[in-house]
């Protein structure tokens, strides 16, 4: 909102206190100012001018040849094409060098071979509005040289508030309530408005009938108004609607404007021609009505909208917008005001649904004081008569509605304000501040009191005592509050479930990231219908928002391995091996019920396929195998054994994947990515990738078991070296097999590594030789050749019960 | 004895002296021819080996010598072959010498030849900043909660006294989830704050807790506008909690952010579930007499935070009249941004490795 600060003069002495003054005082007392800046600063580079002498221009019907008196001792001839320029005229003249609204900058020059050295301005160059019939004729009593912004009186300064700052404070959304704060700090008084001098008699049956027929509309003041003329408005008031952005149009809407301004209180004006004798209702709308309002569009209207209607049809969009068919006309000379109370809420329905929002519907839906509309009421007539002063009030002014006041009592004590606050501020500290605000104190006694809140501030924002602690808080200031340490014990935080599983992700993280050398995700919690669809999720159940930031873009993740899958192709394409990972949440739709949430982390290692003859682990899934072992090994869980999944994730190869169990509980799952899937997300063919992923979940490995932590004595005995190849079914796991060495080994294996995974013709169709280098070690003594030898004789015979062979060279 | 060819000639001499007055045998001439010949040999081919090879001549022929001169003879070729050991001993430690000094005078030396390549990752910057928090609150007793990205509207407005006619619950800011008619209705939780209700149920007064985590808001997006960021709640609920207690603790995590002592403000800002509100601006810590950050004023807008309002007490089950407290809202993804100079939010949640790898 723009706050003029020679506007806020009107209300309280601001003598000694700058408009920058005004912005801080604001900031820290009330609300945010987000800016400060001088009103039309060119007004302050144009001079006054006297025309001397205007002839035609030799060469041109519509130009004048001027001789101006800037003061400057030499008269400046400067050409002017202005039907209204004569001699005699004061006038805004922008001398050389001046530069212009719209960064028009003014040099000499010749016009038609005459040399001007200037330019006489009309008010639009100066953007004081639309006028541009002619040049600006300035009062006759200002003096030549004088600049005129101050000669005119015209310097000013916008201070800008930021709305949201203002939400709560109705009261502050006209120049009065935030001179009122101003007073309130400053410690200044408060000037009277005129209006409240004389309250005007208003009736329930004045001159103009008013019906109100829903409870959305509190009070409704209809004032009928004769002899007032749509004139040009006064200079003053121009300038000052200007200042704050409003396009003056004529004295009847500008003051209309200006008292919504001032007070805060928007009104409307209606031609009384062109409403039915009937007079006024007040009523929600029905179904499939319709009306024009005053911008040109055609609105369709809902039982939810409120409308001021004229006989049975709508004139105005009650407190949003006025109607097309009861606008004021040029002509007219009778008029009826219209100062009203509507539901905040209806009000705000209507200008969203309708996308639009006015001066008027943003005052209303902060709740306005219902003790308003009358002072409005009086102060629009108070200007208008200023002006003209044969207008008068015809009739009673109708004032109807079922108002309560909203000012209220509240209980306060004294001790609760100063612990709230810990600021150390006496009683009558606490009632000066209050007063300052024009609260009401009453009742002293016990160290407790009764405030009395006005009605202007106890519409929603002052209710509770706590809302006092701000008042007093605020003007107190908060700066001023000295700073505490908490006390208390300081206890280490309870080691809950939250505190495990934060610990456990911090592992997990460092982990991949700084052992493995992942590089982490943070993604969003939406995924796209596409890549569901890709997924063969599309059908799935997921928790979907009814407002998406974008079409698709609607259903929160089951998961977090989609969010991985979004991102992975297109850092593929900027790098020849991708390893990611991300530590999130996953949400499972539960009906009728909030949502089951799961933690999980996904990784993802993306890179160019392993060339024909790599070793059987140098792939991207036997890598992703090793990093996930690792994590569970450092998170000091049992190792877990591995299988073949049955139940493959959408994501996953299906005939490729494999599960980690740690004892019963399954934390995950191995898999390359599903080929097709790969062929959907652009990672096949030209971007051809060796592609692996895997899921675990965080939930499991906070239950799976830990692996004992005890010490083991360092061996004595040399170790024996022994490698062992078998042949086997191509079916046969490697597990089972390396399962069955131990085994053989009876105690003596201290160390088992598979080297080689091997196929070909001399192992024969269908069949794998697998080789292991075995660690011998007895605890007790030096192993022997004999040793070594029934070790492999018992390998021999349970290769043959795996159905293969132990291979010699 | 240092070696030397003439130290060798003369050992050779020693040797040939008794034999040459010895009786003349085949094998003695023999014997004497040879070691003539290595007295022949000129200087330069008189080296260790070729002496060692000299010394043997004699001690091979022992049988050939005649009983007298033999026990002179063979003491004299030891002599001479442990001269010629010593020295090959010696030969090779210079020669290791010359090597160290060769390779410590290194001439193809380059210092700025690149580094072998070694992989690495990175913690995501959100989640760095959101463990350094964690670590500065929990060293003062601080718990660390987590609450729910789907959220149900109670706990989400409700609960927060945001009345069920305020503008933040329609559609411009929330994202609402479709449930069934009669369900309770739920939403993408629009900031970290119904954490506080939910930790007032499980909690007993006194107590003290951050809340980091995702946050959603149905905003366009733009460089500094995203409809999913992070924020972390504060909330301080104890015994005659008051304004200077808030402020304390302000300055303590600034201190703590920021290393150093930051100066700050608290002016009057409104939100339904604090009273008094405020917005809390630190001194910009970029600039002395402003800068882009801090527009120019010289202030950095940085948290919303109040005094909990007694009906989100009541909402948590705590008696506002035994209890009070305060809570903060900070923007961690802003932090962050502040914090690295990250000039566009889109590439916090990006997924884009090359933003992820430079921290």
């Amino acid at each position: 909102m723009k706050i003029s600060y020679s506007w806020l003069t009107r209300h309280v002495d601001l003598s000694g206190v700058s408009a920058h003054d005004v912005a801080r005082e604001l900031t820290l007392s009330t609300a945010e100012v987000e800016g400060v800046h001088a009103f039309l600063p060119h007004l302050g580079d144009v001079t006054v001018g006297h025309v001397v002498e205007r002839e035609k221009h030799p060469d041109a019907d519509k130009l004048s040849v001027c001789k101006v008196d800037v003061g400057q001792g030499e008269l400046l001839q400067i050409v002017c094409g202005a039907p209204n320029v004569r001699a005699g005229l004061k006038i805004a003249v922008a001398t050389s060098g001046v530069t212009l609204p719209g960064d028009f900058k003014i040099k000499k020059s010749k016009i038609r071979g005459v040399e001007s050295n200037g330019m006489i301005c009309s008010e639009r160059e100066l953007g004081l509005g639309d006028e541009h019939n002619g040049i600006w004729e300035l009062p006759l009593e200002l003096r030549v040289g004088d600049k005129v912004a101050s000669a005119l009186g015209a310097q000013d300064w916008v201070i800008e508030i930021d709305n949201k700052s203002l939400t709560h404070r109705p009261d502050l959304w006209g120049h009065r309530g935030i001179a009122r704060e101003l007073a309130a700090i400053l410690r200044r008084p408060l000037k009277p408005l005129d209006a409240a001098a004389q309250p005007s008699s208003a009736s329930k049956n004045g001159e103009v009938a008013v019906r109100i027929e829903t409870p959305n509309c509190s009070r409704y003041i209809a004032m009928a108004v004769q002899g007032a003329r749509a004139d040009k408005s006064p200079l003053w008031l121009k300038r000052l609607l200007l200042a704050v952005g409003q396009r003056p149009i004529d004295l009847l809407v500008d003051l209309s404007n200006f008292v919504m301004l001032d007070l805060g209180q928007p009104n409307h004006l209606f031609d009384r021609r062109r409403l039915s004798a009937d007079g006024i209702a007040v009523r929600m709308a029905r179904a499939g009505e319709s009306m024009k309002t005053l911008d040109g569009a055609e609105r369709k209207l809902e039982p939810s909208d409120m409308l001021i209607c004229s006989g049975a049809a709508p004139v105005a969009l009650a407190g949003v917008m006025g109607g097309e068919s009861s606008k004021v006309e040029g002509d007219t000379s009778q008029l009826v005001l219209e100062v009203a109370t509507f539901h905040p809420t209806v009000v705000r329905r209507t200008s969203t649904r309708l996308g639009l929002r006015t001066d008027s519907s943003a005052r209303f839906e902060k709740n306005l004081d219902p003790d308003l509309p009358p002072l409005a009421a009086q102060h629009f007539c108070d200007l208008l008569r200023t002006e003209q002063p044969d207008v008068r009030v015809v009739g009673t002014p109708t004032d109807v509605g079922d108002w309560k006041s909203t000012a209220r009592r509240v209980p306060m004590r004294f001790e609760r304000v100063r612990a709230m606050l810990g600021a150390d501020i006496s009683d009558d500290g606490i009632v000066d501040i209050l007063q300052r605000l024009e609260f009401g104190v009453e009742a002293h006694a016990n160290g407790a009191c009764v405030v009395l809140v006005p009605s202007f501030r106890g519409t929603k924002d002052v209710t509770l005592e706590q809302d006092l602690v701000e008042e007093v808080g605020r003007i107190h200031r908060y700066g001023n509050i000295p700073e505490r340490e908490l006390e208390g014990a300081l206890t280490p935080p309870p080691r809950d479930e939250g505190w495990k599983r934060r610990m456990l992700v911090r592992r997990v993280e460092d982990r991949l990231a700084l052992a493995a050398h992942f590089h982490q995700l943070v993604s969003y919690s939406f995924v796209h219908d596409a890549l569901l669809e890709k997924l063969g999720l599309a059908a799935t159940p997921h928790v979907t928002v009814q407002n998406s930031i974008a079409e698709g873009f609607s259903r929160v993740r089951r998961s977090v391995m989609p969010s991985v899958l979004a991102v992975l192709e297109s850092n593929r394409r900027r790098s020849a091996s991708v390893a990611l990972f991300e530590v999130g949440k996953g949400y499972v739709p539960s009906e009728g019920h909030e949502p089951l949430e799961v933690h999980e982390v996904a990784l993802a290692l993306c890179a160019a396929p392993a060339k024909k003859d790599a070793r059987f682990d140098h792939n991207s899934l036997a890598r992703l195998k090793g990093v996930v072992e690792d994590v569970v090994r450092s998170l000091g869980l049992e190792a877990g054994a591995w299988s073949k999944c049955d139940t493959a994730p959408s994501w996953a190869n299906p005939g490729r994947c494999a599960e980690l169990r740690i004892g019963d509980v399954l934390v995950g799952e191995l898999a390359p990515l599903e080929p097709g899937l790969a062929r959907a997300l652009g990672l096949s063919g030209e971007l051809e990738s060796d592609t692996a992923l895997a899921r675990l979940s965080i939930d499991a490995l906070l239950g799976a078991a830990q692996r004992s932590k005890l010490y083991q004595p360092l061996p004595q005995f040399p170790d024996t070296l022994v490698d062992v190849a078998l042949a086997l079914p191509e079916e046969r796991a490697a597990a089972d097999a390396t399962a069955a060495i131990e085994r053989c080994g009876k105690g003596l294996v201290a160390g088992l590594e598979l080297f080689d995974l091997y196929r070909g013709p001399n192992v024969g169709e269908g069949r794998k030789s697998l080789a292991w280098h075995v660690v011998l070690r007895a605890s007790d003594r030096t192993l022997t050749d004999q040793d070594v030898k029934k070790f492999l004789e018992r390998v021999e015979r349970e290769a043959a019960n795996l159905g293969g062979v132990l291979r010699r060279e | 004895m240092t070696y030397s060819p003439a130290r060798v000639r003369e050992l050779l001499t020693r040797i040939a002296e008794p034999l040459r007055a010895a009786p003349a045998s085949t094998e003695l001439s023999a014997l004497l021819a040879r070691l003539d010949a290595f007295q022949q040999l000129p200087d330069e081919r008189l080296d260790a080996t070729t002496a060692l090879e000299a010394s043997g001549a004699p001690l091979g022929a022992m049988r050939a010598i005649p009983g007298p001169s033999r026990g002179l003879v063979g003491a004299t070729a030891n002599e001479l072959k442990k001269l010629a050991e010593a020295e090959l001993v010696a030969h090779a430690e210079r020669a290791a010498q010359a090597a160290l000094e060769a390779e410590r005078n290194a001439s193809d030396f380059d210092a700025t030849l690149p580094a072998a390549r070694v992989e690495r990752g990175a913690l995501h910057p959100i989640v760095a900043v959101t463990r350094e928090l964690e670590d500065l609150f929990t060293s003062m007793g601080w718990t660390v909660l987590d609450g729910p990205e789907v959220e149900t509207e109670h706990f989400n407005f409700d609960a927060l006294n945001i009345q069920p006619d305020h503008p933040a619950r329609e559609t411009m800011d929330t994202f609402w989830v479709a449930t069934p008619p009669g369900a309770p209705r739920l939403v993408m939780r629009t900031h970290t704050s119904p954490v506080q209700v939910r930790a007032m149920k499980r909690l007993k007064p006194p107590f003290r807790a951050i809340v980091p985590g995702k946050v959603f808001r149905n905003e366009s997006v733009d460089a500094s506008h995203e409809h999913t960021f992070h924020q972390m709640e504060g909330l301080v609920v104890g015994k005659n909690i008051s304004v200077g207690h808030l402020i304390g603790a302000m300055k303590t995590l600034l201190r703590g952010i920021f290393g150093r002592e930051i100066e700050i403000r608290l002016r009057p800002g409104y939100f339904p579930f604090v009273e008094p509100g405020f917005e809390l601006d630190a001194r910009c810590p970029f600039c002395k007499d402003g800068c882009s950050v801090c527009k120019r004023s010289t202030w950095i807008e940085l948290l919303p935070c109040g005094m909990v309002h007694p009906n989100v007490l009541r909402a948590g089950g705590i008696d506002p009249e035994q209890w009070t407290g305060f809570a903060f809202g900070l923007g961690l993804s802003r932090l962050v941004m502040l914090r690295y100079s990250i000039d566009d939010i889109r590439h916090l949640l990006g997924g884009d490795v090359r933003f992820v790898s430079q921290f």
